[in-house]
Protein backbone atom coordinates (compact mmCIF):
# COMPACT_ATOMS: atom_id res chain seq x y z
CA UNK A 1 0.00 0.00 0.00
CA UNK A 2 0.89 3.48 -0.75
CA UNK A 3 1.54 5.96 1.93
CA UNK A 4 0.61 9.16 1.05
CA UNK A 5 3.00 11.80 2.59
CA UNK A 6 0.75 14.11 5.37
CA UNK A 7 1.20 17.49 4.54
CA UNK A 8 1.40 19.29 8.05
CA UNK A 9 -0.94 21.62 8.86
CA UNK A 10 -0.27 25.54 8.03
CA UNK A 11 -1.11 26.54 11.66
CA UNK A 12 1.09 23.90 13.32
CA UNK A 13 3.82 25.01 11.25
CA UNK A 14 3.70 28.23 11.79
CA UNK A 15 3.62 27.95 15.58
CA UNK A 16 6.48 25.63 15.63
CA UNK A 17 7.85 28.07 13.66
CA UNK A 18 7.45 30.90 16.22
CA UNK A 19 8.85 28.56 19.05
CA UNK A 20 12.06 28.23 17.28
CA UNK A 21 12.52 32.13 16.62
CA UNK A 22 11.72 32.70 19.94
CA UNK A 23 14.16 30.12 21.27
CA UNK A 24 16.38 31.41 18.95
CA UNK A 25 16.27 35.26 19.93
CA UNK A 26 16.17 34.03 23.64
CA UNK A 27 19.51 32.14 23.49
CA UNK A 28 21.23 34.64 21.25
CA UNK A 29 20.06 38.14 23.19
CA UNK A 30 22.35 40.03 24.84
CA UNK A 31 20.47 41.14 27.69
CA UNK A 32 20.46 44.61 28.38
CA UNK A 33 20.07 43.92 31.84
CA UNK A 34 20.37 47.14 33.42
CA UNK A 35 19.87 50.65 32.52
CA UNK A 36 22.90 52.46 31.70
CA UNK A 37 21.57 55.04 34.03
CA UNK A 38 21.39 52.70 37.28
CA UNK A 39 23.47 54.07 38.87
CA UNK A 40 22.73 57.64 38.73
CA UNK A 41 19.19 56.61 39.68
CA UNK A 42 20.60 54.30 42.71
CA UNK A 43 23.60 56.73 43.82
CA UNK A 44 22.67 57.85 47.45
CA UNK A 45 21.72 54.07 48.29
CA UNK A 46 25.05 52.62 46.74
CA UNK A 47 27.15 55.12 48.26
CA UNK A 48 25.40 55.10 51.65
CA UNK A 49 26.24 50.96 51.29
CA UNK A 50 29.50 51.79 50.31
CA UNK A 51 30.02 54.29 53.55
CA UNK A 52 28.42 51.99 55.55
CA UNK A 53 30.10 49.19 54.52
CA UNK A 54 33.46 50.67 55.25
CA UNK A 55 32.81 52.18 58.38
CA UNK A 56 31.40 48.81 59.82
CA UNK A 57 34.90 46.79 58.09
CA UNK A 58 37.31 49.63 59.94
CA UNK A 59 35.97 48.16 63.30
CA UNK A 60 35.52 44.25 62.06
CA UNK A 61 37.17 42.79 58.34
CA UNK A 62 34.04 40.73 56.74
CA UNK A 63 32.00 40.03 53.83
CA UNK A 64 28.48 39.60 53.19
CA UNK A 65 26.24 38.52 50.33
CA UNK A 66 22.32 37.02 50.16
CA UNK A 67 22.18 33.51 48.97
CA UNK A 68 18.59 33.16 47.71
CA UNK A 69 16.03 34.98 45.57
CA UNK A 70 14.24 35.77 48.48
CA UNK A 71 16.62 37.88 50.44
CA UNK A 72 16.51 35.91 53.20
CA UNK A 73 19.55 34.15 53.73
CA UNK A 74 22.94 35.22 54.08
CA UNK A 75 26.12 33.93 53.97
CA UNK A 76 28.34 36.31 56.26
CA UNK A 77 32.74 36.11 56.62
CA UNK A 78 34.21 37.21 59.73
CA UNK A 79 37.85 37.83 59.10
CA UNK A 80 39.99 37.58 62.18
CA UNK A 81 43.48 37.42 62.28
CA UNK A 82 44.34 33.75 61.99
CA UNK A 83 40.97 32.41 60.63
CA UNK A 84 37.81 33.11 58.47
CA UNK A 85 34.28 32.38 59.84
CA UNK A 86 32.10 31.45 57.12
CA UNK A 87 28.53 31.52 58.49
CA UNK A 88 24.77 31.15 56.86
CA UNK A 89 21.66 32.84 58.78
CA UNK A 90 18.28 33.31 57.98
CA UNK A 91 18.00 37.61 58.67
CA UNK A 92 15.53 36.98 61.10
CA UNK A 93 17.58 34.41 63.11
CA UNK A 94 18.23 35.42 66.69
CA UNK A 95 21.85 33.63 66.18
CA UNK A 96 22.41 36.37 63.46
CA UNK A 97 22.42 39.10 65.79
CA UNK A 98 24.05 36.91 68.95
CA UNK A 99 26.96 35.96 66.07
CA UNK A 100 27.89 39.62 65.21
CA UNK A 101 27.71 40.79 69.44
CA UNK A 102 30.38 38.10 69.50
CA UNK A 103 32.86 39.34 66.88
CA UNK A 104 32.08 42.75 67.48
CA UNK A 105 30.11 43.72 64.71
CA UNK A 106 27.67 46.71 65.44
CA UNK A 107 24.03 44.92 65.13
CA UNK A 108 22.22 48.21 64.19
CA UNK A 109 24.61 49.47 61.57
CA UNK A 110 24.78 45.48 59.97
CA UNK A 111 21.05 45.21 60.18
CA UNK A 112 21.41 48.66 57.97
CA UNK A 113 23.55 47.75 55.62
CA UNK A 114 21.80 44.19 54.76
CA UNK A 115 18.61 46.28 54.54
CA UNK A 116 19.93 48.53 52.28
CA UNK A 117 21.61 46.12 50.13
CA UNK A 118 18.11 44.34 49.69
CA UNK A 119 16.07 47.67 48.86
CA UNK A 120 18.34 47.75 45.34
CA UNK A 121 19.15 43.77 45.18
CA UNK A 122 22.61 43.75 46.21
CA UNK A 123 23.73 40.09 47.01
CA UNK A 124 27.49 40.98 47.42
CA UNK A 125 29.92 43.65 49.35
CA UNK A 126 33.51 42.66 49.79
CA UNK A 127 36.99 44.38 50.54
CA UNK A 128 39.21 43.23 47.69
CA UNK A 129 42.96 44.33 47.50
CA UNK A 130 44.45 44.94 44.71
CA UNK A 131 48.39 46.10 44.13
CA UNK A 132 49.90 48.91 41.67
CA UNK A 133 53.73 49.17 41.83
CA UNK A 134 53.99 46.88 44.94
CA UNK A 135 51.91 48.54 46.98
CA UNK A 136 48.65 47.09 48.45
CA UNK A 137 45.91 49.30 47.89
CA UNK A 138 42.19 48.10 48.64
CA UNK A 139 38.78 48.59 46.68
CA UNK A 140 35.25 47.92 47.78
CA UNK A 141 33.39 45.18 45.29
CA UNK A 142 29.47 45.05 45.24
CA UNK A 143 27.11 42.91 42.91
CA UNK A 144 23.69 43.74 42.07
CA UNK A 145 21.20 41.32 41.00
CA UNK A 146 18.76 41.87 38.15
CA UNK A 147 15.65 40.18 39.35
CA UNK A 148 13.36 40.66 36.20
CA UNK A 149 12.24 37.58 34.39
CA UNK A 150 14.78 35.52 33.74
CA UNK A 151 15.05 34.17 29.60
CA UNK A 152 15.71 30.82 28.81
CA UNK A 153 19.05 29.59 27.78
CA UNK A 154 20.78 32.36 28.65
CA UNK A 155 23.06 32.98 31.79
CA UNK A 156 22.83 34.66 34.79
CA UNK A 157 24.33 38.57 34.79
CA UNK A 158 25.77 40.57 37.33
CA UNK A 159 26.08 44.39 37.65
CA UNK A 160 29.62 44.80 39.28
CA UNK A 161 30.25 48.01 40.96
CA UNK A 162 34.36 48.63 42.21
CA UNK A 163 34.25 51.77 44.31
CA UNK A 164 38.13 53.07 44.50
CA UNK A 165 40.09 55.26 47.43
CA UNK A 166 41.44 57.29 45.06
CA UNK A 167 41.11 58.08 41.51
CA UNK A 168 41.56 56.12 38.71
CA UNK A 169 43.04 55.99 34.95
CA UNK A 170 40.57 55.23 31.91
CA UNK A 171 41.53 55.17 28.32
CA UNK A 172 39.55 57.15 25.66
CA UNK A 173 36.87 54.85 25.88
CA UNK A 174 36.38 54.67 29.14
CA UNK A 175 37.91 51.74 29.81
CA UNK A 176 39.41 51.41 33.26
CA UNK A 177 43.53 51.17 32.97
CA UNK A 178 46.06 49.68 35.51
CA UNK A 179 48.15 52.60 35.61
CA UNK A 180 48.46 56.00 34.44
CA UNK A 181 51.86 55.21 32.17
CA UNK A 182 50.53 52.03 31.95
CA UNK A 183 48.26 51.49 28.91
CA UNK A 184 47.06 47.74 29.98
CA UNK A 185 43.65 47.35 31.12
CA UNK A 186 42.99 46.69 34.65
CA UNK A 187 41.12 43.25 35.31
CA UNK A 188 39.33 43.01 38.58
CA UNK A 189 38.25 39.31 39.06
CA UNK A 190 39.29 38.55 35.59
CA UNK A 191 36.86 41.35 33.68
CA UNK A 192 37.58 44.85 32.42
CA UNK A 193 35.69 47.48 34.07
CA UNK A 194 34.20 50.58 32.55
CA UNK A 195 33.98 54.53 34.07
CA UNK A 196 31.24 55.73 35.77
CA UNK A 197 33.37 58.35 37.24
CA UNK A 198 36.67 58.96 38.45
CA UNK A 199 36.48 56.72 41.66
CA UNK A 200 33.65 54.34 40.56
CA UNK A 201 33.91 51.65 38.06
CA UNK A 202 31.53 48.61 36.61
CA UNK A 203 31.45 45.76 34.62
CA UNK A 204 28.28 43.34 34.11
CA UNK A 205 29.57 39.93 35.02
CA UNK A 206 28.30 36.14 35.18
CA UNK A 207 30.00 35.30 38.40
CA UNK A 208 28.83 37.69 41.55
CA UNK A 209 32.21 37.45 43.20
CA UNK B 1 84.87 -39.11 36.89
CA UNK B 2 81.64 -37.58 38.21
CA UNK B 3 78.80 -38.22 36.49
CA UNK B 4 76.44 -35.42 35.06
CA UNK B 5 73.07 -34.90 37.13
CA UNK B 6 70.33 -34.75 35.36
CA UNK B 7 67.06 -32.94 37.17
CA UNK B 8 63.73 -33.51 36.63
CA UNK B 9 61.09 -30.95 35.23
CA UNK B 10 59.53 -30.95 38.45
CA UNK B 11 62.91 -30.90 40.24
CA UNK B 12 63.68 -27.73 37.78
CA UNK B 13 60.31 -25.77 38.22
CA UNK B 14 60.88 -26.52 42.57
CA UNK B 15 64.29 -24.61 42.34
CA UNK B 16 63.04 -21.86 40.26
CA UNK B 17 60.24 -21.35 42.39
CA UNK B 18 62.39 -21.65 45.47
CA UNK B 19 64.75 -19.15 43.88
CA UNK B 20 61.98 -16.54 42.95
CA UNK B 21 60.69 -16.68 46.76
CA UNK B 22 64.43 -16.28 48.00
CA UNK B 23 64.68 -13.04 46.02
CA UNK B 24 61.08 -11.67 46.83
CA UNK B 25 61.69 -12.86 50.45
CA UNK B 26 64.94 -10.65 50.15
CA UNK B 27 63.60 -7.82 48.56
CA UNK B 28 60.95 -7.40 51.15
CA UNK B 29 64.03 -7.11 53.48
CA UNK B 30 65.82 -4.77 51.89
CA UNK B 31 62.82 -2.27 51.45
CA UNK B 32 62.21 -2.64 54.99
CA UNK B 33 65.27 -1.75 56.23
CA UNK B 34 65.71 0.89 53.31
CA UNK B 35 66.24 3.89 54.96
CA UNK B 36 66.02 5.78 51.06
CA UNK B 37 62.45 5.24 50.70
CA UNK B 38 61.65 7.74 53.78
CA UNK B 39 60.11 10.80 53.06
CA UNK B 40 62.37 13.65 53.37
CA UNK B 41 61.47 15.71 56.70
CA UNK B 42 63.46 18.90 57.45
CA UNK B 43 62.47 21.72 59.64
CA UNK B 44 61.68 25.39 59.19
CA UNK B 45 64.89 26.45 60.94
CA UNK B 46 67.27 24.46 59.18
CA UNK B 47 65.50 25.95 55.87
CA UNK B 48 65.88 29.22 57.38
CA UNK B 49 69.40 28.47 58.12
CA UNK B 50 70.30 27.61 54.70
CA UNK B 51 68.67 30.56 53.43
CA UNK B 52 70.93 32.92 55.60
CA UNK B 53 73.69 31.01 54.22
CA UNK B 54 73.64 31.99 50.98
CA UNK B 55 75.25 34.70 49.28
CA UNK B 56 73.64 37.59 47.59
CA UNK B 57 71.28 36.62 44.88
CA UNK B 58 72.44 38.30 41.92
CA UNK B 59 69.63 38.21 38.90
CA UNK B 60 68.80 35.21 37.20
CA UNK B 61 69.31 35.02 33.35
CA UNK B 62 66.44 32.54 33.41
CA UNK B 63 64.12 34.11 35.31
CA UNK B 64 64.51 37.74 33.78
CA UNK B 65 61.49 39.41 35.34
CA UNK B 66 61.99 37.71 38.71
CA UNK B 67 63.43 40.11 41.09
CA UNK B 68 66.42 38.44 43.03
CA UNK B 69 65.41 40.55 46.39
CA UNK B 70 61.65 39.97 46.28
CA UNK B 71 62.29 36.13 45.07
CA UNK B 72 64.04 35.51 48.77
CA UNK B 73 61.78 37.56 50.66
CA UNK B 74 58.99 35.56 49.19
CA UNK B 75 60.49 32.18 50.11
CA UNK B 76 61.45 33.39 53.76
CA UNK B 77 57.73 33.91 54.23
CA UNK B 78 56.68 30.90 52.82
CA UNK B 79 59.10 29.07 55.41
CA UNK B 80 58.23 31.19 58.41
CA UNK B 81 54.40 31.88 57.61
CA UNK B 82 53.74 27.83 55.40
CA UNK B 83 50.10 28.92 55.45
CA UNK B 84 50.41 32.35 53.09
CA UNK B 85 51.10 31.23 49.76
CA UNK B 86 48.39 32.36 47.54
CA UNK B 87 47.12 30.70 44.71
CA UNK B 88 45.75 34.26 43.30
CA UNK B 89 42.36 35.46 42.23
CA UNK B 90 40.97 33.81 38.78
CA UNK B 91 43.70 31.58 38.28
CA UNK B 92 43.96 27.66 38.14
CA UNK B 93 46.28 27.00 40.73
CA UNK B 94 44.76 26.16 43.47
CA UNK B 95 46.05 22.77 43.35
CA UNK B 96 49.72 24.04 43.38
CA UNK B 97 48.98 25.90 46.12
CA UNK B 98 47.29 22.78 47.93
CA UNK B 99 50.07 20.56 47.64
CA UNK B 100 52.68 23.54 48.51
CA UNK B 101 51.06 22.94 52.18
CA UNK B 102 53.39 19.55 52.64
CA UNK B 103 56.62 20.34 51.96
CA UNK B 104 56.12 24.14 53.39
CA UNK B 105 55.32 21.66 56.70
CA UNK B 106 56.87 18.84 56.65
CA UNK B 107 60.05 19.35 54.25
CA UNK B 108 61.30 23.32 53.46
CA UNK B 109 64.64 22.85 53.36
CA UNK B 110 64.07 20.84 50.49
CA UNK B 111 62.06 23.31 48.91
CA UNK B 112 64.16 25.90 49.02
CA UNK B 113 67.09 24.03 48.18
CA UNK B 114 64.94 23.43 45.07
CA UNK B 115 63.19 27.01 44.47
CA UNK B 116 67.73 28.39 44.55
CA UNK B 117 69.04 26.22 42.11
CA UNK B 118 65.52 26.57 40.12
CA UNK B 119 66.08 30.06 39.71
CA UNK B 120 70.22 30.14 39.45
CA UNK B 121 70.18 27.55 37.14
CA UNK B 122 66.95 27.33 35.27
CA UNK B 123 66.68 23.49 36.11
CA UNK B 124 66.17 21.03 39.02
CA UNK B 125 65.21 17.78 40.25
CA UNK B 126 62.75 17.79 43.03
CA UNK B 127 61.86 14.29 44.00
CA UNK B 128 62.06 12.14 41.22
CA UNK B 129 60.50 14.82 39.22
CA UNK B 130 63.34 16.83 36.87
CA UNK B 131 62.36 20.30 35.84
CA UNK B 132 62.97 22.84 33.20
CA UNK B 133 60.70 25.20 32.36
CA UNK B 134 59.72 26.53 29.45
CA UNK B 135 61.01 29.61 27.74
CA UNK B 136 57.64 31.07 27.86
CA UNK B 137 56.87 29.92 31.15
CA UNK B 138 60.18 31.45 32.30
CA UNK B 139 59.76 34.89 30.71
CA UNK B 140 55.80 35.31 32.26
CA UNK B 141 57.24 34.65 36.04
CA UNK B 142 57.18 37.55 37.69
CA UNK B 143 55.05 39.29 35.34
CA UNK B 144 51.31 38.06 36.56
CA UNK B 145 49.19 40.70 37.37
CA UNK B 146 45.61 41.49 38.95
CA UNK B 147 45.73 38.18 41.23
CA UNK B 148 45.54 40.24 44.38
CA UNK B 149 49.07 38.91 46.58
CA UNK B 150 50.42 36.53 43.89
CA UNK B 151 51.14 40.10 42.12
CA UNK B 152 53.51 40.63 44.67
CA UNK B 153 54.83 36.66 45.47
CA UNK B 154 57.60 36.07 42.66
CA UNK B 155 58.59 32.82 43.79
CA UNK B 156 55.22 31.63 43.90
CA UNK B 157 54.54 32.55 40.31
CA UNK B 158 57.63 30.76 39.42
CA UNK B 159 56.38 27.66 41.53
CA UNK B 160 53.07 27.84 40.34
CA UNK B 161 53.78 28.11 36.39
CA UNK B 162 56.98 25.62 36.92
CA UNK B 163 54.51 22.76 38.55
CA UNK B 164 51.73 23.49 35.67
CA UNK B 165 54.71 23.38 32.54
CA UNK B 166 55.75 20.03 34.17
CA UNK B 167 53.18 18.14 35.21
CA UNK B 168 50.21 17.02 32.38
CA UNK B 169 46.80 15.45 32.88
CA UNK B 170 44.42 14.76 30.41
CA UNK B 171 42.79 18.01 31.07
CA UNK B 172 45.21 19.48 29.56
CA UNK B 173 45.85 17.68 25.97
CA UNK B 174 44.19 20.75 24.63
CA UNK B 175 46.38 23.34 26.10
CA UNK B 176 49.47 21.93 26.91
CA UNK B 177 51.28 24.83 25.91
CA UNK B 178 52.19 28.24 27.78
CA UNK B 179 50.63 31.22 26.36
CA UNK B 180 49.80 34.23 28.08
CA UNK B 181 46.43 34.32 30.28
CA UNK B 182 47.00 30.33 30.17
CA UNK B 183 47.13 30.56 34.34
CA UNK B 184 43.45 31.04 34.04
CA UNK B 185 42.76 28.41 31.99
CA UNK B 186 42.71 24.73 30.64
CA UNK B 187 46.77 24.86 30.43
CA UNK B 188 46.54 25.32 34.57
CA UNK B 189 43.96 22.50 35.52
CA UNK B 190 44.77 19.43 37.72
CA UNK B 191 42.53 16.63 37.37
CA UNK B 192 42.35 13.68 40.89
CA UNK B 193 44.88 11.73 39.77
CA UNK B 194 47.69 14.42 38.53
CA UNK B 195 47.22 15.74 41.94
CA UNK B 196 47.94 12.64 43.65
CA UNK B 197 50.80 11.47 40.96
CA UNK B 198 52.81 15.31 41.80
CA UNK B 199 52.66 14.85 45.83
CA UNK B 200 53.69 11.13 45.41
CA UNK B 201 56.72 12.13 42.55
CA UNK B 202 57.65 15.29 44.73
CA UNK B 203 57.69 14.90 48.67
CA UNK B 204 57.24 10.76 48.73
CA UNK B 205 54.72 10.45 50.63
CA UNK B 206 52.43 7.26 51.08
CA UNK B 207 49.13 8.78 49.11
CA UNK B 208 46.17 6.51 49.57
CA UNK B 209 43.23 8.38 47.80
CA UNK B 210 39.04 7.63 47.01
CA UNK B 211 37.17 9.49 44.98
CA UNK B 212 37.40 10.52 41.06
CA UNK B 213 36.26 13.91 38.63
CA UNK B 214 33.49 12.73 37.93
CA UNK B 215 32.12 9.99 40.47
CA UNK B 216 31.98 10.75 44.17
CA UNK B 217 34.06 8.24 46.87
CA UNK B 218 31.72 5.91 47.99
CA UNK B 219 32.61 6.65 51.72
CA UNK B 220 29.60 6.00 53.79
CA UNK B 221 30.22 8.28 56.88
CA UNK B 222 32.30 10.98 55.55
CA UNK B 223 32.42 12.78 58.29
CA UNK B 224 33.91 9.59 60.66
CA UNK B 225 36.32 8.58 57.28
CA UNK B 226 37.88 12.11 57.54
CA UNK B 227 38.34 12.28 61.11
CA UNK B 228 40.04 9.11 61.12
CA UNK B 229 42.13 10.18 58.09
CA UNK B 230 43.27 13.31 59.67
CA UNK B 231 44.58 11.75 62.90
CA UNK B 232 47.37 10.12 60.98
CA UNK B 233 48.27 12.23 57.96
CA UNK B 234 47.49 14.96 56.15
CA UNK B 235 44.48 15.47 53.64
CA UNK B 236 43.78 17.15 50.36
CA UNK B 237 39.95 17.29 49.46
CA UNK B 238 38.53 17.91 45.78
CA UNK B 239 36.01 19.74 46.01
CA UNK B 240 32.92 21.30 44.16
CA UNK B 241 33.88 24.99 44.37
CA UNK B 242 30.32 26.43 43.03
CA UNK B 243 29.03 25.13 45.70
CA UNK B 244 31.47 25.77 48.27
CA UNK B 245 32.26 29.22 47.34
CA UNK B 246 28.54 30.26 45.91
CA UNK B 247 29.32 32.21 42.90
CA UNK B 248 26.12 32.72 41.00
CA UNK B 249 22.47 31.76 41.54
CA UNK B 250 21.83 29.82 38.41
CA UNK B 251 20.35 26.31 39.57
CA UNK B 252 21.86 24.11 36.63
CA UNK B 253 25.57 23.89 38.16
CA UNK B 254 28.07 21.78 36.37
CA UNK B 255 28.31 18.61 39.04
CA UNK B 256 32.21 18.75 38.71
CA UNK B 257 35.00 19.32 41.45
CA UNK B 258 37.34 22.21 40.69
CA UNK B 259 38.81 23.18 43.69
CA UNK B 260 41.51 21.79 46.05
CA UNK B 261 41.95 22.62 49.73
CA UNK B 262 43.35 20.99 52.38
CA UNK B 263 41.25 19.73 55.08
CA UNK B 264 42.89 21.21 59.11
CA UNK B 265 39.60 19.62 61.07
CA UNK B 266 35.96 18.33 60.79
CA UNK B 267 33.28 17.92 63.89
CA UNK B 268 30.25 17.51 64.73
CA UNK B 269 29.10 20.01 66.35
CA UNK B 270 25.27 19.19 66.61
CA UNK B 271 23.05 17.03 65.53
CA UNK B 272 23.13 17.49 61.21
CA UNK B 273 25.68 20.17 61.71
CA UNK B 274 29.49 19.91 60.88
CA UNK B 275 32.20 22.27 61.26
CA UNK B 276 35.31 22.09 58.72
CA UNK B 277 37.96 24.12 59.26
CA UNK B 278 40.20 23.91 55.75
CA UNK B 279 43.02 25.70 53.99
CA UNK B 280 42.81 27.83 50.54
CA UNK B 281 43.40 31.34 49.14
CA UNK B 282 46.43 31.70 51.93
CA UNK B 283 44.01 32.00 54.79
CA UNK B 284 42.24 29.13 57.13
CA UNK B 285 38.84 29.21 56.49
CA UNK B 286 35.49 27.49 59.49
CA UNK B 287 32.51 26.99 57.46
CA UNK B 288 29.40 25.17 58.89
CA UNK B 289 27.32 22.41 56.78
CA UNK B 290 25.00 19.98 57.01
CA UNK B 291 26.76 16.24 56.24
CA UNK B 292 24.40 15.97 53.31
CA UNK B 293 25.88 18.94 51.73
CA UNK B 294 29.65 18.54 52.73
CA UNK B 295 29.16 14.47 51.10
CA UNK B 296 27.75 16.39 48.06
CA UNK B 297 30.81 18.75 47.34
CA UNK B 298 33.45 15.72 48.19
CA UNK B 299 34.52 14.43 45.23
CA UNK B 300 37.79 13.26 45.95
CA UNK B 301 39.72 12.69 49.33
CA UNK B 302 43.90 12.11 49.53
CA UNK B 303 45.12 11.11 52.52
CA UNK B 304 49.20 11.93 52.60
CA UNK B 305 50.97 9.95 55.30
CA UNK B 306 54.91 10.07 55.47
CA UNK B 307 56.45 6.99 54.27
CA UNK B 308 59.07 6.08 57.63
CA UNK B 309 61.97 3.54 57.52
CA UNK B 310 59.78 1.04 59.60
CA UNK B 311 56.61 1.58 58.06
CA UNK B 312 57.05 -1.54 55.83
Amino acid sequence: MLLKKQPVPGKIRHIVLLLCIVAMMCSCASRKVFSTNYYAENEKTLTSIEQLYKAIYAQKHFSVAFTDKSFEYISLEILTDSIKYIYEFNIKEPRLQDTLVKYGLPVKDFTDLITQMSSIHCIWINNLDYYTNNQRHSLVFMSIRHVAIHLPFTSEKYYILTFYSQPQFFDAEGNLLAGRRLRKLRLVNGDTFRRINDKVCYTISERFR
Amino acid sequence: MVKPVYLSKMMKLFICSLLTCLICVSGTGVFANNTIDTTPLSTQKQALAYLDKQPELKASNFWPRVEPTLFMQNLRKNVVTPLSIYEGRSTNFCAYAALSYLPLHDDPLAYVTFMLKLYKDGKAVYGIEYFEPTKEVRRVAGTLNFKGELDVRPADQLWFLSLADHFKGYLNFLDNHYNPGDENKMWAAVNFAKFNRMVRNLFNYEVHAVGSDLLRPGVVDVVDYLSEKLQSGTVAMFVNNLDLYKKNHTKLKLGVPTHFVILLGVEEIEKDKIAITYWDYGFRSRQILSPKFLKKIIFGITHATKKTAGAR
